[in-house]
């Protein structure tokens, strides 16, 4: 077996744990919905602030999804020492880093294409257009946008939440460490998600993606570097 | 304990080096204050420029510094580079803090806000939340090895966003002045007087941080020393003698 498979093997055994206990898809798939409800409130009844406001919304909706889906996600490997097994694994540290990184990645993904008519819908925000470019492209590059937004996010998240993992005080450890990280990818989602949805500016939108391309390549390789030194078995 | 105690008095050829610095210090605040012109459009508001870049180099040189010696403990773990990293660590928070609080200071009657959400200055609150959040993960753990080697990792990410705030202002319309010092032989676009006396504040600036660096380094190695001692001590059924573990 190559590492290849093995990273395939983590993630499948992760999305195949989370397809039984559903753990991760309620809780997070309630809570983000419970947090588009109270930022609507937050915004009150302002049509135009918040038709602005909706991407915001749905990325800290997604943020504080993603914290519960990668602690969640070591969580469930600290019971009966299934994460020392999977330490003990001969594939590299780096390996069962991909791994949970692939199946966050995707269980955030699909949050964020569920949450995102949720959130046009709730705050009133319609894909714009100029007439000039085709609806269906903007909603392409949208579409883009999240998974490229999602996984610099989660890079950021897999990596701490296995550094936290048997730290004391970890719920409250992990936001507090990885926000001030993950700013920068959620700066550059949230704009690009904007200028997508408010005018359908292509241009800019592509400015902020490339951002946050950028990030993510950065992100990748020093989480990748650096992670056999944060579990430890 | 008369050892530890003797290690932890400062040796006389600190306190020259001290006391020398904080002379100079007094010299560069003159020549910040007094010597140099006022600027065209700024006029005496130039001045706080001197103090505000300075310590702005060397926050961004010992949070570079704190990931380097982490990386080298992550290398060879060896304690004293941990020693080094949190030296290194408390003098970057130190001096981004001050960063940001010298920049509102000459931000406010210049560009007339104490603060706006642009890119140089988020980066820079990020780097004091990131250096924050190395001092938090240190507190929570208690074996040495395992604190060196997490906190050198969060050191490292940290530092990873160094590179952008050098661009930010070049990358993105900004509020925060494009540099007026190349590193990339571009050139100086400034006052020569001014370039002097700027250099000078932050050669000072630098002298600053080494003195505190090689007091808190002499303290770590106490820290350290002790540490052993007692975590030996915990591990060892009847006391033996009086022994003292050097690091």
């Amino acid at each position: 077996m190559n590492d290849l498979h093995a990273v395939l093997w983590i993630a499948r055994k992760d999305l195949l744990q989370e397809a039984r206990s559903k753990a991760v898809t309620v809780a997070t798939v309630f809570f983000s919905a419970v947090t588009l409800g109270v930022l609507a409130f937050a915004f009150g009844e302002n049509p135009l602030l918040m038709r602005e406001g909706a991407m915001g919304a749905l990325w800290v909706a997604l943020a504080f999804a993603g914290v519960i889906s990668a602690a969640q996600s070591w969580q469930a490997d600290l019971e009966d020492g299934a994460l020392e097994a999977l330490l003990a694994w001969p594939v590299p540290r780096a390996a069962v880093y991909l791994g949970k990184l692939l199946a966050n990645w995707g269980l955030m993904t699909a949050l964020g294409f569920v949450l995102l008519p949720l959130a046009g819908g709730l705050y009133g925000a319609a894909i714009g257009g100029n007439g000039e470019t085709a609806p269906a492209l903007v909603v392409a590059v949208l579409l883009g946008t999240i998974a490229a937004g999602t996984l610099g996010f989660a890079l950021i998240a897999v990596f701490y939440a296995g550094l936290t993992a048997n730290l004391r005080a970890r719920e409250s450890l992990l936001p507090v460490l990885m926000f001030p990280v993950v700013v920068p990818i959620l700066l550059a989602a949230v704009r690009a998600s904007n200028a997508l949805v408010g005018s359908g500016d292509l241009d800019l939108a592509w400015a902020w993606l490339r951002l946050l391309v950028g990030f993510d390549l950065v992100y990748a390789v020093v989480c990748l570097v650096l992670f056999r030194f944060v579990v430890e078995a | 304990m008369t050892d530890a105690a003797a290690r932890l008095r400062r040796p006389l050829w600190l306190r020259i080096y001290l006391g020398i610095t904080l002379l100079l210090f007094l010299a560069a605040a003159a020549f910040g204050l007094v010597f140099s012109p006022r600027d065209v459009t700024q006029g005496d508001l130039i001045r706080i420029m001197y103090a505000h870049v300075s310590v702005a180099w060397i926050a961004f040189v010992a949070v570079g510094l704190t990931a380097v010696f982490g990386a080298l403990y992550l290398w060879r773990g060896k304690r004293r580079d941990d020693v080094l990293a949190v030296a290194s660590g408390e003098m970057g928070l130190f001096f981004a803090s001050l960063t940001i609080i010298g920049g509102m200071t000459y931000s406010r009657p210049t560009l007339n806000t104490f603060w706006t959400w642009d890119a140089k200055l988020t980066l820079t609150a990020i780097m004091v939340a990131l250096m924050v959040g190395y001092f938090i993960v240190r507190g929570l753990i208690d074996d040495p090895v395992r604190r060196g080697r997490v906190s050198a990792v969060v050191a490292i990410v940290a530092a990873a966003s160094l590179p952008f705030n050098y661009l930010a202002a070049e990358w993105f319309r900004t509020l925060h002045p494009a540099k007026s010092v190349a590193l990339d032989g571009s050139g100086v676009t400034m006052d020569a007087t001014m370039l002097a006396v700027l250099l000078f504040n932050t050669v000072v600036a630098g002298l600053v941080y080494l003195g505190f660096m090689i007091d808190r380094v002499r303290l770590g190695r106490v820290e350290a020393a002790l540490e052993e001692e007692r975590s030996l001590a915990a591990t060892r059924p009847a006391p033996v003698g009086k022994e003292v573990v050097r690091v």
